[in-house]
């Protein structure tokens, strides 16, 4: 019930903007480099697509490039704004400390941490999509940041990216059907993926994907209302892919609009209760409910008269 | 805990007693180890292999007992030590061959040879020359080697099991060669089992451990080989004795830890066919495996004017070692699937990578075998059926089979193809593990050249005298009119003059490959066009890793020539392509292209190949829908839902426009519940919801 109403809350609520930083480390041989910057380009291409013009990408930036972006960031970003900052590459963790591998001296993940933490976004969302990336949690873990890191501590390259990039695009990403996808959403479409991957080539899973959004978590590999995480991720949306946000604007459809979360509260409600109920009573409810709630939709969507 | 200095007096106390005690001797380890204490005699092998380690004799008998106890690779260990300190010693060497015995090695024989030269009056050597040429079904040699024996050892059990086997196994109900012993029936029923006839191989097995309770090698094999028959409660039982006697061998262990799985299948059975699946897969495989079930049966029973009077089971295996344990102890390398009269287990889709196996030629082949142990009585000889049985998959479907593969090509080439009437050998004691492969491929071309060159009439005659119990150079004799030699050269000439242009470019192609990736990695798409399109015809049935259709349709695509791409691809595919990405990408072209008709029918063909990717089956659905085919939008849509997408919603409300197209509203609104439960505000779905509130009775328009 509250993750709906929040979700409600961010989608009735006047957009802010979302800025987008995807950095592609060190591939180490030419295969490599090769793919991370194919994987990088391709995130950058699915959010352009999206419409969402705060896109900056990087390709094999040493430290200073990469403060410089952080710098120009922390300058234009506003508090009401959200940051979403993607690593693709090769990542290590000697059990102390994470560190990015890039052109010159690597970054650690505490001096990532110190440069997210000087944008003034309070929304984050950090995707760190290297091998050994678990280890950077601790560090870049906070309240209102949701760290997703594409395996634990395993040292193996990982393909995660390329199905993030898948997406941020798939319209199948959007489980909710709610023309956008959370971070949420497209945590489990690319863990899915990369499940099949593994399994399809009949190959030992060598990655592991953890979300953690509480701020003090380990990460979590299904985030649940039992443990706690998946909460920031499921409200913060990454891209939207249609046009849902008219209706909020015009007056004459404020009543229909008021009838319509109502209907999706009761919904809401009515799904809680199901353990509950009688099967057949639960179903006729919900029949009725979801009826209703496509009848306010269609009034919603008529143009004005 | 003692202290240092107490623990130094209490080891000096033990070496001082245990050389006061008199030395352990060859015999007191023998006597342990029949009396099964194990671990015992193997303390007192060891010692004496310690105190006398140049004595081969010891390192033979303590191998021997590791034989007994399952340990084969301990076992050989000792027999290549003993013969580093003797090489010709016949007791090493028959260990050697009784180890490769165990595995079908071909190599068996020659040691057993080599262990009969040292010592001619080696009974156990001859016994198992014996047991070896009777596998290999060559009856002349295997009475010859039994005979010898006897001259040897007038009681010998296993000579005698051996031509008592052979009357049997021609329907004699009398055998004057009876052995009237346990281990003799055991080996009857090892004969009957490698032949096929379980229900004969568990009467003997049954016959064994009435003779000999104690027996728990023969009463494991009886519990395998009720569980082949799907017997599985008196396998358990059987299974679960010997494990509680301390037999625990790898059948056992394994064939019990299978059935404990059991938890982990459902079974589905109509009137002709019982379909038992891994749960986690049943609903996307159910449709398909039941309808290929029904069909082949159909076809097969016109086919082989034989009406089959039990349905047929099909078990299906998602986890390779799971499916070996069912063919656990049958000779032949790498199965995919595996005929018990009328069961049939075979791997799964998913338990072999994706385009490594399809299953519906599979099913298809282990069908065939249904039929040929039924009319035959079970007589029929390994390469036929086999023959039959690759011989049917090109049947069923031209782009299905095994194509020409580079062993073939070698053993063509290097005149290495066996006999006709001695292709069993092949199968059962391959000399390398191509042969078998090989011999699979030859016996299918033999069956291939038999259907063209006199018909599939002659095909059926043959089954009915092999189920005469007639040997195969009787059958050739009788049916093709010629002599076995005869007919091997005029195959012979026939099969190279087909294999001609592959097998003398061979060479050529293989270093074409070599040329042909280096250019893809260096993205020369010219050099690719060039060299692929010079050396394609080389080998045209290659449609493996690397294949050269897949690699100049990259280079083409890369140049822009989609047509030029997709003609490659539909190539590929009609050649017997198997890689579920590149038919997968083969269709999305042609559906971009507008030939969603053809697209649909690629898709269609992958679901035979490898269903298991929910991709497929939501494209496959799209193009249905769009063609008006809803019974098979129906069964994708079903099939995406059961492959458990990442978009649930969606695919219930794939399915609903699939029902309503089908003039089935109430389960379209239903799907469409479903799918708004998950996600309530998911705008087309509410739209088709409204519609069909409205006019119930006519489809709704839907839109995607």
């Amino acid at each position: 019930m509250k993750l709906c109403a929040l979700l409600l809350a961010y989608a009735l609520a006047s957009p802010a903007a979302t800025y987008f930083l995807t950095i592609s480390g060190l591939g180490g041989e030419p295969d490599y480099d090769q793919r991370f910057k194919m994987w990088a380009l391709d995130i950058d291409s699915s959010l352009k697509k999206a419409g969402d013009g705060n896109v900056t990408t990087a390709i094999a930036p040493n430290r200073e490039q990469i403060r410089a972006r952080f710098q120009a960031l922390a300058g234009t970003v506003k508090p009401d704004d959200a940051l979403v900052v993607m690593l693709i590459g090769h990542g290590t963790y000697d059990g102390v400390d994470y560190k990015f591998n890039i052109p010159g001296p690597d970054i650690t993940a505490v001096e990532l941490a110190a440069l997210l933490d000087r944008v003034p976004a309070a929304r984050q969302c950090v995707v760190v999509m290297t091998s050994s990336s678990g280890g950077s949690i601790p560090f870049l873990r906070r309240p209102n940041r949701i760290v997703i890191t594409a395996t634990r501590t395993d040292k193996e390259a990982t393909v995660f990216a390329r199905y993030w990039a898948e997406a941020l695009r798939d319209p199948a990403a959007d489980t909710d059907k709610n023309d956008a996808v959370s971070a949420l959403e497209a945590f489990r479409y690319t863990q899915r993926k990369v499940t099949e991957y593994f399994d399809s080539a009949k190959r030992l899973a060598t990655e592991h994907s953890l979300l953690e959004d509480t701020g003090k978590g380990d990460g979590e590999r299904n985030p649940s209302p039992e443990n706690g995480e998946g909460r920031l991720a499921a409200a913060f949306t990454l891209v939207r892919l249609g046009a849902n946000a008219g209706a909020a604007h015009d007056p004459a459809k404020r009543a229909l609009l008021a009838k319509k979360e109502e209907l999706e509260q009761a919904i809401d409600q009515l799904k809680y209760e199901k353990a509950g109920m009688d099967a057949a009573d639960y179903r006729s409810q919900l029949t009725h409910l979801l009826l209703e709630l496509a009848k306010a939709q269609e009034a919603l969507d008529a143009p004005p008269k | 805990m003692p202290r240092r200095s107490e623990t130094r007096v209490l080891t000096l106390a033990l070496s001082l007693l245990a050389s006061l005690l008199p030395a352990q001797t060859l015999p007191q380890a023998e006597a342990l180890w029949k009396a099964r204490r194990y671990q015992d005699a193997n303390e007192v092998f060891r010692d004496l292999v310690a105190r006398e380690p140049r004595n081969a004799m010891i390192r033979v008998r303590w191998g021997r007992m590791y034989l007994e106890h399952w340990q084969a690779d301990e076992a050989e260990r000792l027999f290549d030590e003993a013969l580093e300190l003797k090489p010709d010693d016949a007791g090493a060497l028959l260990g050697k061959a009784l180890v490769a015995a165990e595995v079908y090695s071909g190599s068996a024989a020659g040691f057993a040879e080599r262990a009969l030269l040292d010592d001619p009056k080696l009974v156990e050597a001859g016994e198992l020359l014996a047991r070896l040429a009777l596998e290999d079904d060559n009856k002349s040699k295997a009475e010859a080697e039994a005979k010898r024996a006897l001259a040897l050892d007038a009681n010998s059990v296993q000579a005698k099991a051996v031509l008592a086997t052979m009357d049997w196994l021609a329907d004699k109900k009398e055998s004057p060669w009876d052995p009237h012993a346990a281990k003799g029936y055991e080996t009857a029923g090892h004969f009957f089992m490698l032949n096929r006839r379980y229900e004969e191989s568990i009467a003997f097995y049954r016959k064994a451990i009435g003779l000999d309770p104690q027996l728990d090698s023969a009463r494991s094999q009886l519990g395998v080989n009720l569980m082949r028959l799907g017997r599985d409660e008196e396998a358990y039982q059987q299974l679960k004795t010997c494990w509680s006697n301390g037999f625990q061998d790898s059948a056992t262990r394994n064939s019990l830890t299978l059935l404990d799985s059991e938890k982990n299948f459902v079974t589905f059975r109509t009137d002709r066919t019982i379909l038992k699946l891994n749960k986690k897969e049943a609903d996307l495989l159910r449709p398909y495996f039941e309808a290929e079930m029904r069909r082949a049966i159909a076809v097969y029973e016109k086919k082989y004017r034989w009406k089959l009077t039990q349905p047929v089971q099909v078990e299906v295996y998602p986890d390779h070692p799971d499916f070996e344990v069912r063919a656990l102890g049958m000779p032949g390398l790498g199965a995919l699937g595996v005929t018990f009269d009328n069961v049939i287990a075979m791997d799964s889709p998913s338990g072999r990578p994706p385009g490594t196996f399809h299953w519906d030629s599979v099913m298809w082949h282990e069908m065939s075998h249904v039929f040929t142990l039924a009319i035959t009585n079970c007589h029929v000889p390994r390469w036929f059926t086999e023959g039959i049985a690759v011989h049917e998959e090109t049947a069923a479907s031209p782009e299905w089979g095994d194509r020409l593969g580079p062993d073939e090509i070698a053993a063509i080439k290097n005149h290495q193809l066996l006999p006709v009437a001695e292709l069993d050998r092949g199968f059962v004691h391959p000399v390398s593990p191509p042969q078998v492969v090989v011999s699979y491929s030859q016996a299918g071309r033999i069956c291939d050249y038999i259907t063209e060159k006199w018909g599939w009439e002659t095909v059926l005659a043959m089954l009915r005298d092999f189920g005469a119990s007639d040997d195969t150079a009787t059958v050739i004799r009788k049916e093709l009119k010629m002599e076995p030699a005869d007919f091997d050269r005029q195959f012979i000439a026939a099969l190279e003059a087909e294999t001609k242009r592959t097998v003398e470019n061979f060479d050529r192609w293989k270093e074409a490959i070599k040329r042909i990736d280096a250019a893809s990695a260096s993205r020369n798409y010219d050099d690719v066009i060039r060299l692929g399109s010079e050396a394609r015809d080389f080998y045209p049935a290659y449609v493996e890793h690397h294949s050269i259709y897949e690699a100049l349709a990259k280079a083409y695509l890369a140049k822009g020539d989609k047509a030029a791409a997709v003609d490659l691809l539909e190539q590929y595919v009609h050649a017997g392509g198997r890689d579920p990405d590149t038919i997968m990408s083969l269709a999305k072209e042609l559906s971009a292209a507008g030939n969603r008709k053809e697209a649909a029918a690629v898709l269609d063909r992958l679901n035979y190949i490898y269903p298991m990717r929910s991709e497929q089956h939501r494209l496959l659905g799209e193009l249905w829908l769009e063609q008006d085919n809803s019974t098979g939008a129906i069964r994708e849509f079903q099939a995406l839902l059961a492959a458990k997408p990442i978009d649930v919603a969606g695919a219930h409300y794939d399915l609903a426009r699939a029902f309503n197209l089908n003039r089935q509203p109430e389960a379209a609104r239903n799907e469409l519940i479903d799918a708004m439960e998950i996600a309530p505000g998911f705008r087309p779905a509410q739209k088709l919801l409204l519609q069909l509130s409205g006019a119930p009775d006519e489809p709704a328009a839907t839109k995607k």
